[in-house]
């Protein structure tokens, strides 16, 4: 399988960034499908095209559904039906501005998964303890994005032993509500007193450190992705700026 | 720190202690003690769980008392300065300054990793990190460490996928790195393979050899009288010199003859060609397994870190089906996991019992017999957070107990358990057995397994 070469974490998200500011600034269909192809021809090079289609296509089925209801459905604008069902009508108008949106987001969405599956989260908190930010800003990086497999891995263990006791074992959506009314309480109260023990234990290791800290763990970097870095953000700050004026001197 | 000692003292670590109670606690959980600790030397304190090793290990290593809570009267001696508690002034400390001198590893290892680091080398070099020393030195110091330690084929790997051994010898690795004086170490060889616990062993001699002092804290001082320079008994709050009789006495404990096994009973388990394998593993945990279980039966497991006991108790309890093989069993199951926690939710010991009982079960009336029979009816309306190891332990034996199971699994079930808890789980083995049932027991002790086992599995990995 080909394989995208290593970037800096914060490269990626450079570039992410720009590119989600500029296409939604510019906010033309076919630029944001051609984002999109771009993002699925990445995953699918990177080996997470499956894993990418199947989050965003959980996460924008919802979405373009409510932008459909709002927009499209129960809109109460002038232009021409093309269907109608009482109350309810689609409206040329409506499609339009629920696909617009809907694109927008979809860019949005897209991009940033594909950040999250390429990005390795353990390169992401390396960098940030690398740069000058402060070790707090890591920190609580590093607990954020490793508490919820953590908490996941407790809830399995919970949810084995509750198994063994005969309890959280319903199927269908009234099994499920037990299942989580069952486990939340004791998740949340061994989680804290997990976090309890831990937190002595991680001082008296010097964490965070007070002063100036090393890692063990290299994150590559280059004097052409410094350069692409500065790029994008410079894109990111200024190019919806100049797209928004483009625009305006175009209309008039 | 007030003053510096003027004499010459050659001690790294002395404590003074009159009295240390917790904070809103009627009495004190520790009174008159008085420990030296000098460099090179190992000192073992043992007594039962709950008679409050873990919170003098966690005085000696600046954990306690928590400031602004706990009362602690009595002074430490650490690098020479003296430091004094009364009621009525507790020195702010300093953890991490407090750990270049006397680090502590506890007894559940896994709360000493970071949990945020992606591999164990990383794990390693945490401490190193956070004092900023310069990364070609931190390889150089985790590449000597893993080849000292043998740890060299764990340093690619995420901490979260090490067993249970494992991770006590990388978090204890993880301690040593910084080179503390002291390192004080809370049951260091609980849920250690044999060859684990004898890489430990040798990890303590050579931290000795080289200086560091070493405080133990176990239940059993078995491993250790050998070598201590000190050993102490921890009872009613304070430490007496150990008995060499009672060492006599633990010695002769285990040697037990193995009894035989009931040939003509009937099968309770089957299992041919099983294959275990974990959701998302390419590897199965369990390759090839026949297993036979008859009523009346121990079986115990035996084998390294790693090598699959835990699955097969899992899978025999009904939490893994098999990947291919067929299995068969007559009767109820009741599994004690390795980790009491994972098997307690609810907040008073009695609540915990009746966790699932259906309302009308007549399991209820076992409720009060079970917690008899384990000793802890006075415990009925305590949180289980708040029983010692050893109650703990007991308490998740008596959830499963209090169902009967025919097939009794236990997964590593002296891990914790004082001499008195050990007592009582031999009861019930005995118990369980002479019923008809079976029990199948998973554990490093070998002594415990060889004394109440009919036959033992090894299994290879």
């Amino acid at each position: 399988m080909p394989r995208l070469p290593r970037l800096h974490p914060f490269t990626t998200l450079a570039l992410a960034v720009a590119v989600v500011t500029m296409a939604t600034a510019a906010s033309i269909w076919w630029l944001s499908c051609a984002v999109l192809a771009l993002c699925f021809l990445v995953s699918g090079w990177s080996g997470h095209l499956k894993k990418l289609a199947m989050l965003s296509g959980a996460m924008l089925l919802p979405t373009f559904l409510s932008l459909l209801l709002i927009h499209g459905l129960i809109a109460r604008d002038a232009s021409p039906a093309i269907a109608e069902w009482g109350p309810l009508r689609v409206t040329n108008h409506g499609l339009e501005v629920a696909l617009a949106l809907g694109l927008r987001t979809t860019v949005l969405v897209v991009v940033g998964l594909l950040c999250g599956l390429l990005i390795d989260k353990h390169q992401l908190v390396a960098a940030i303890d690398l740069s000058p930010v402060p070790p707090q800003i890591g920190y609580l990086l590093a607990a954020t994005l490793f508490l919820l497999p953590q908490m996941a891995e407790k809830q399995r263990q919970i949810g084995e032993a509750q198994t063994l006791r005969r309890m959280g074992t319903g199927s269908g959506l009234a099994g499920w509500f037990q299942r989580v009314r069952l486990r939340a309480v004791p998740l949340v109260l061994g989680s804290m007193q997990d976090a309890q023990d831990r937190a002595v234990h991680l001082s008296a290791r010097g964490f965070p450190a007070a002063g100036a800290h090393t890692r063990l763990r290299t994150v590559p970097d280059s004097s052409m992705q410094r350069g692409i870095r500065w790029t994008a953000v410079i894109c990111a700050v200024l190019g919806p700026v100049v797209i928004l004026a483009l625009a305006r001197l175009g209309g008039r | 720190m007030d003053k510096k000692l003027s004499h010459q003292n050659t001690s790294v670590l002395g404590l003074e202690l009159s009295a240390f109670s917790y904070l809103d606690a009627p009495a004190s959980v520790l009174r008159d003690i008085q420990v030296e600790v000098r460099p090179g030397t190992l000192t073992v304190i043992s007594g039962h769980s709950g008679s409050g090793k873990s919170t003098l290990g966690f005085i000696l290593a600046g954990l306690l008392p928590r400031y602004g809570m706990d009362q602690l009267s009595g002074a430490i001696v650490i690098d020479g300065t003296r430091i004094e508690f009364s009621s009525s002034s507790t020195p702010h400390i300093d953890i991490a300054q407090w750990a270049q001198h006397v680090g502590m590893l506890p007894q559940d290892a896994g709360h000493y990793l970071s949990g945020i680091r992606g591999t164990v080398a990383e794990e390693l070099a945490f401490c190193l990190e956070n004092d900023g020393v310069p990364r070609a030195q931190m390889h150089q110091r985790v590449a000597e460490l893993a080849q000292r330690l043998r740890l060299g084929h764990l340093l690619k790997r995420h901490p979260q996928q090490l067993s249970g051994g494992q991770e006590r010898i990388v978090a204890l690795a993880a301690l040593a790195i910084s080179e503390p004086d002291v390192l004080v170490i809370d049951e260091p060889l609980a849920g250690l393979d044999q060859q684990a616990a004898k890489l430990v062993l040798e990890m303590a001699a050579l931290l000795r050899a080289q200086g560091t002092a070493l405080v133990i804290l176990a239940d059993s001082i078995r491993f250790w009288a050998q070598e201590a320079d000190a050993l102490w008994w921890l009872d009613e709050g304070t430490l007496k010199p150990h008995a060499s009789e009672l060492l006599g006495d633990h010695e002769s404990a285990g040697a037990k003859p193995r009894r035989p096994a009931p040939s003509d009973s009937p099968l309770v388990l089957s299992m041919d060609s099983i294959r275990l394998s974990y959701p998302g593993s390419d590897k199965p945990a369990v390759p090839d397994l026949d297993l036979q279980l008859r009523s009346g039966e121990c079986l115990g497991l035996s084998g390294a870190n790693g090598s699959g006991k835990t699955t097969v108790l899992k899978a025999i309890a009904g939490l893994l089906r098999p990947a291919s093989g067929t299995m068969s069993l007559t009767g109820t199951t009741g599994l004690l996991l390795q980790n009491s926690s994972d098997q307690l939710f609810e907040r008073t010991v009695l609540r915990e019992v009746s966790f699932g009982i259906p309302k009308k079960s007549s399991l209820h009336q076992r409720i009060a017999e079970v917690l008899a029979q384990l000793g802890l009816e006075s415990y009925a309306q305590t949180h289980p957070y708040e029983l010692p190891a050893s109650a703990r332990r007991l308490l998740a034996l008596a959830t499963v107990m209090v169902r009967e199971p025919k097939i009794l699994l236990l997964d590593e079930p002296t891990e914790g358990l004082d001499e008195l808890g050990e007592a009582k789980l031999r009861a019930i083995i005995a118990a369980v057995l002479a019923r008809g049932g079976a029990v199948i027991l998973s554990t490093h002790d070998e002594e415990f397994m060889h004394s109440v086992a009919h036959r033992v599995h090894h299994m290879n990995q």
